[in-house]
């Protein structure tokens, strides 16, 4: 099933355009964590699109850990298959592997697959579907979930701080890394670090539409995950950094003034009662009162100042026709309104 | 032969249904075959029937532009958004809401082409509510005339009109529509006149305006002073912060000095103040270097910003005629 997600309701004037992208695919496979058997990957989900007769090719981006998994897929390359191999010289993550497959890949649309199973090879065209028709980005979704309930739970924790923190777009699955997702749509968003799980949510911010493909989960996904707690506190960072992105990148000190705003006032409050006090004749010097008063003043003006901070970088790197989706609509014919030719 | 001034005339909507059919008919009524125009309408991301408004106002007037935004991004982002679209010789900006009259366009651009960069409307006789909308307004703009030495009567006006070179120079994010003027003196030097122009009470939808942003005008205000003053030299505006903590540190040291020296008194929070009050000041200087940093390294990948503004008679630094 397909449902659009966006901050509008569904309108067909709001249809993406219709832009021609071919009927080829790149795929592309980060190989950072975890991966699974690439060569029985690459065959598996290589069967749909031999079959439909798409046009594709597999990038696997590749950091050194795992340069010594390629030699089968290099006997499949030699051999004809559409496979092109990238080693990467150190460990660089996701989103920057992401970004080198791009810029090398042949074809205007791209097709994200993690290096371990999520989802069934099948679903693979479902997913990608939307796209070729057109729109910016499809997602897969994990849907029926037959993992265990320890995946889910902590899954469904993640994706309802995530929501939260993006300002209510209900993604339902930003861990399934299964993406379709034009060139030109993925090039125009943020991709670095360990952002790349919020791409849907920051293709929304823009204003693109992102359509939502449920897909049955792979049994290879199904056993149950337990990471080290610096995974589950890099999460939480993410989430932080999402909620900042999403509602003050252009407005930094609306965040900080907040912060900062708060403290100077309590710590003016505290500073002018003392004064006052003192006006009376009560000494200073063995209150400890002033130090908290100082101290908030101190830390008022200091988030004030990284605002600025902020205000003066997003300042300088403004540029026109920024982060957002704007397009002229088609024409509607009605009978309200003259007409005159201009 | 004179070539007939081309206008294009730029609405920003949110939720407008009911006001786009009587706004389009407005500006026809104004413009007429007097200017060569074109009127774009942004759909702001309208959860409404605006869209349909728009698109079926466009399908009957070919000089219409019907823009949609791909969610709402805000009044300044679908400004800029209808700025960067336009082409006309002169850009008007004005509200879908038909506060404003657009039987006026053509005086603000007569007195656009007496050699300004910018004419703003101010509305002479306000048809708002005085305790909500009249004195919080008299208020900021007092503010923004105070902060920003720009004297504009009335900042929340949209009603105005921009030289094309204008249009190309300034760039609007964040919530900076409301300081447009301000925004084009400081970082184009623009010259900018006022006119009085006619207000009248919204007919259909919604204000989208309370008393909640005003938090919003202050933290731009201090945002506009600072682009305005300190843009190129940051260091400046942190190091004199930085300077005004390291004075109090040293008002408050050389008091626990004489405290526990001198007078034998217990000195440790007055010297603890010292030492968080210096803290700050080193703080603020470390922030003034960062912000040169950043705006060394921005710089050096843009061209140098064009602040040449060719319209016939401008002054070098900006100002403002009435």
């Amino acid at each position: 099933m397909t449902s659009p997600i966006g901050a509008l309701p569904s309108d067909p004037l709001r249809e993406e355009l219709d832009v021609r992208t071919g009927e080829a695919v790149s795929i592309l496979v980060p190989v950072t964590e975890r991966p699974s058997n690439l060569q029985e990957l690459y065959e598996e989900f290589a069967t749909p699109f031999r079959s439909s007769g798409l046009g594709f090719e597999f990038i696997f981006i590749v950091e050194p850990e795992h340069w010594n998994l390629l030699a089968p897929l290099e006997e499949l390359r030699d051999a004809g298959e559409p496979i092109r191999i990238l080693r990467v010289g150190r460990a660089a993550g996701d989103a920057t592997l992401l970004r080198m497959g791009a810029e090398r890949a042949a074809h205007d649309v791209f097709l994200t697959l993690p290096a371990y199973p999520r989802i069934e090879a099948d679903a693979l065209l479902d997913v990608l579907e939307p796209v070729l028709r057109g729109a910016s980005m499809s997602v897969a979704r994990r849907w029926p979930r037959r993992d265990s309930w320890l995946n889910r739970l902590q899954n469904r924790i993640f994706h309802l701080l995530a929501a939260s923190a993006a300002g209510g777009h209900s993604i339902n699955d930003v861990a399934c890394g299964v993406r379709a997702i034009r060139r030109d749509v993925f090039e125009s968003l943020p991709m670095y670090g360990d952002f790349h799980r919020f791409l849907p949510f920051f293709a929304l911010r823009q204003g693109y539409q992102v359509d939502e493909v449920e897909a049955p989960q792979h049994v290879g996904d199904h056993q149950p995950r337990i990471y080290s707690p610096s995974v589950y506190l890099r999460r939480v960072l993410d989430v932080f950094g999402l909620y900042f992105l999403m509602r003050f990148t252009e407005k930094p000190l609306r965040f900080f003034g907040l912060i900062g705003g708060g403290s100077l006032l309590t710590g003016s409050a505290i500073l002018a009662v003392l004064a006052l006090q003192r006006v009376q004749g009560q000494s200073l010097a063995d209150r400890p009162i002033l130090l908290l008063g100082v101290l908030l003043l101190v830390l008022g003006v200091q988030a004030v100042a990284l605002g600025l901070i902020g205000e003066i970088i997003v300042h300088v790197n403004t540029l026109r026709g920024g982060n957002r989706v704007v397009r002229e609509i088609r024409r509607e014919p009605g009978s309200e309104g003259g007409s005159s030719s201009g | 032969m004179k070539q007939r001034t081309t206008l294009s005339v730029v609405v920003p909507l949110y939720n407008e249904e009911g006001n786009v059919m009587r706004l389009v008919e407005g500006v026809r009524a104004a413009l007429g075959d007097r200017y060569a125009w074109e009127l774009l309408l942004v759909d702001d991301g309208s959860s409404d029937g605006t869209l349909r408004e728009v698109a079926v106002a466009a399908g009957a007037e070919p000089r219409i532009r019907p823009l949609v935004m791909g969610r709402r991004f805000g009044q300044t982002a679908a400004t800029q958004a209808g700025l960067e679209h336009a082409v006309g010789d002169v850009t008007i900006t004005m509200d879908g809401d038909l506060q404003n009259d657009p039987a006026d366009i053509p005086h603000l651009v007569e007195k656009l082409q007496e050699g300004y960069d910018l004419v703003a409307g101010y509305r002479k006789h306000r048809k708002d509510r005085l305790l909500t909308r009249k004195v919080p307004s008299w208020v900021a703009n007092r503010m923004i005339r105070w902060v920003t030495g720009v004297p504009i009567r009335d900042n929340g006006c949209s009603l105005k009109a921009y030289r094309r070179e204008l249009v190309d120079r300034i760039q609007l994010y964040s919530d900076l529509h409301r300081f447009i003027p301000a925004v084009a003196v400081a970082t184009v030097g623009a010259r900018i006149a006022e006119v009085p122009v006619r207000h009248y009470r919204r007919q259909a939808g919604k204000s989208k305006y309370g008393l909640s942003r005003t938090g919003k005008v202050i933290s731009d205000l201090l945002v506009l002073t600072m682009i305005r003053s300190f843009r190129d030299h940051p260091l400046i505006l942190f190091a004199a912060g930085g300077a005004v903590a390291f004075a109090f540190a040293a008002l408050f040291g050389v008091t626990s000095i004489i405290m526990a020296v001198r007078l034998g008194l217990p000195s440790i929070v007055f010297a603890s103040v010292t030492a968080l009050l210096a803290g700050l000041g080193a703080f603020l200087v470390i922030l003034g270097l960062l912000a040169e940093s950043a705006v060394f390294h921005a710089m050096a990948r843009k061209p140098p910003p064009n602040l040449i503004l060719s319209s016939p008679g401008a002054r070098a630094g900006g100002g403002l005629e009435r």
